[in-house]
């Protein structure tokens, strides 16, 4: 029965009339101020709220005032002022593409989607589909759905029926409950995403570069790209590919127009762009990183940008890495606003590369704009070595 | 919905037989340490309360109501219970922002530690190697957790954990089937641990956790039989009554 939820949802968005170049899809009503009223909610409300005390307290969230107020005023233009009122957001300083929801309203939204998102509309695609989890109550639907079904498991169990079939069938179940979750919030999300007025086609590209990553993360160490069309048996979301076309499919269906206002989303990204670059750095994924790079590099290669592919060159460390390294820190170098890593960087490659005069030279330098580095004594022995 | 892969596990452990708690040990003192009464200034940290159903296959339901009486009721316990204890006892007035943070990194902390002692000390059989020799009890926070914000000169640290679920009628009417296929299955979980921590250097000086506890916390009585099995054994504690003790024989 759950996966009529898809075709309804998709088939409610296309019997919609075509009117102008672009429509308003109708939302689903909301109430404000929403309190949990049945024993299941009203528990699994507690516990996100216990979550979220360790939430609020925990170390690896992004207290940027800043950078909140720019999310928030992103989440509220998405979902509207009444439904963003009942969100608390946290972003959470986890170099990986992801934003969760929890049944009580609390939201983290991960810094390795700020680093892989190019415009505030794609921002507001996962915006949307992260409340409409929210909305739809999906944590309730999911806790009740795994619990009638282990309860039947736990009987079978008991009494040696259903063979392998059954177990099959209900664990099967669990995960196209899941899957089809996850479809109806990203189509409730595409229809804020389209009454906000941003550009509809924002979800499906974002899903295409995510698949072009993972292809050159696979090539990067040298394996086969496998993005499938059908989800596996354990799978907790659609695919990419699937997302991909069926939220691409919907975008054809609503038309042009809408704002992506891309330079606003980079303008309030990049006081963190040098973070987001270094941690993602830090995954020893060469491939993915250097996709990225060159996906943030379209319109040139900016500081931050030339400064992080010389590290990420010098970790890889081949002979022809390190020659590559010390040209992009050289280019960083001359655009005059290079942090003084940069110095060490080419320092360190130089050496490596055989270069030493230069690399002490460089080296030098590092230290003379950074005296009380943490690794100055380790630097210093090399110069003098 | 990461959380389905964990249901999926504690689903598929359903069948499996319940660890015999009993080859578990229980408390533990640091050696040679004594707490003279009168003497000790002990902050209590906020107790962290889980009450909820267990359901037929085993999986936990939250229950926010029986969380919230079970709160009042051993916040009210632990109070009598102080006024025992012969030391002064404050509640730790949470404090803000970065100091919150610090705050919360030392309470994981601690659930870490109380796990580790539970786990590779209580049960003999897993004992670590460096923690077989006898009537030894050697676990801290480190000496830093005296830099604590808010702790107003105090010189040990209280932390209190209860979680129970209790069994649903669908879950004991299972373990009533089950039984007549001579397979055991556990209906209700009731764990807590209390432990004290020194703050002037950062040492776990006591620990008593239990994996089969008594009292049903939900109501004022079971809530005051559960703080003593909580606090049974604490450091310098004046004898217990007989009735406590009588009581430590659990009820199920």
């Amino acid at each position: 029965m759950c996966r009529l939820i898809v075709p309804l949802l998709a088939a409610a968005l296309c019997a919609a009339p075509v009117q102008a170049a672009r429509e308003t899809l109708p939302l689903p009503p909301f109430t404000t101020a929403y309190q949990p009223t049945t024993v299941d909610e009203r528990g699994l409300w507690m516990e996100a709220d216990e979550d979220e005390r360790r939430m609020r307290d925990a170390p690896e969230v992004i207290r940027d005032p800043a950078l909140n107020a720019y999310a928030r005023e992103v989440l509220c233009r998405t979902v509207g002022p009444a439904r963003c009122a009942a969100i608390r957001l946290y972003i959470v300083r986890i170099p990986m593409f992801n934003a969760t929801t929890y049944a009580n309203g609390m939201m983290t939204l991960w810094s390795g989607a700020l680093l892989r998102l190019h415009s505030e509309a794609e921002l507001a695609a996962m915006f949307g589909h992260e409340f409409s989890h929210f909305e739809l109550r999906h944590t309730l639907t999911g806790f009740q759905r795994r619990r009638s079904g282990s309860d039947l498991l736990a009987w079978a169990g008991l009494l040696g029926a259903g063979g392998i079939a059954l177990p099959t069938m209900v664990v099967g179940g669990f995960y196209r409950f899941s899957r089809a979750q996850e479809a109806a919030a990203d189509m409730l999300g595409f229809r804020y995403l389209t009454a906000a007025g941003y550009v509809v086609t924002a979800p499906a590209d974002l899903w295409t570069r995510v698949m072009a990553e993972q292809d050159a993360t696979e090539i990067g160490r040298y394996r086969k790209p496998n993005q499938r069309y059908v989800a596996g048996f354990f799978d907790t979301h659609p695919t990419e590919l699937t997302r991909a076309t069926y939220l691409r499919a919907a975008a054809a269906q609503i038309g042009g127009g809408g704002v992506d206002e891309a330079a606003r989303f980079r303008a309030a990204i990049a006081p963190w762009l040098p973070r987001l670059l270094g941690d993602q750095i830090k995954r020893n994924d060469f491939g993915g990183s250097e996709y990225l790079l060159n996906q943030l590099a379209v319109d040139g290669w900016t500081t931050p940008l030339l400064f992080a592919r010389g590290e990420l060159y010098r970790e890889r460390g081949n002979p022809r890495d390190l020659s590559a390294a010390a040209g992009f820190y050289r280019e960083a170098i001359a655009h005059g606003d290079a942090p003084a890593e940069a110095y060490r960087g080419l320092g360190l490659a130089l050496l490596r590369s055989g270069q030493v005069e230069a690399g002490k030279a460089a080296l030098r330098d590092y230290l003379a704009r950074r005296a009380d580095a943490g690794d100055a004594a380790m630097i210093a022995t090399l110069i003098a070595g | 919905m990461l959380r389905i892969a964990r249901d999926m596990i504690l689903a598929c452990l359903v069948a499996a037989a319940a660890v015999p708690a009993s080859a578990q040990e229980r408390s533990a003192i640091k050696p040679g340490f004594v707490l003279p009464p009168d003497t000790a200034r002990i902050l209590l940290f906020r107790p962290s309360i889980t009450v909820g159903a267990q359901s037929t296959a085993g999986l936990f339901e939250p229950n926010a109501d029986w969380t919230a009486q079970a709160r009042e009721a051993l916040g009210a316990s632990l109070r009598e219970a102080e006024a025992h204890l012969g030391h002064t006892v404050i509640d730790y007035a949470a404090p803000d922002g970065a100091d919150a943070a610090a705050l919360a990194e030392y309470h994981a902390l601690f659930d870490t530690v109380a796990a580790a002692v539970i786990e590779f000390q209580f049960f003999p059989g897993n004992r670590l190697p460096t923690k077989k020799r006898k009537d030894q009890f050697d676990w801290g926070l480190g000496p830093e957790v005296g830099t604590l914000p808010g702790l107003g000169g105090a010189d040990y640290a209280l932390f209190v954990t209860t979680e129970d679920a209790f069994g649903s009628t669908g879950r004991k009417v299972l373990q009533l089937f089950a039984a007549l296929a001579r397979v055991s299955v556990v209906s209700g979980v009731h764990k807590g641990f209390a432990g004290l921590v020194d703050l002037h250097s950062g040492e776990l000086v006591w620990l008593n956790a239990d994996l089969q506890m008594g009292g049903d916390v939900r109501t004022p009585e079971g809530a005051r039989k559960r703080v003593r099995e909580l606090l049974a054994g604490f450091p310098g504690k004046p004898a217990d009554t007989p009735v406590a003790a009588a009581d430590a024989n659990r009820a199920r």
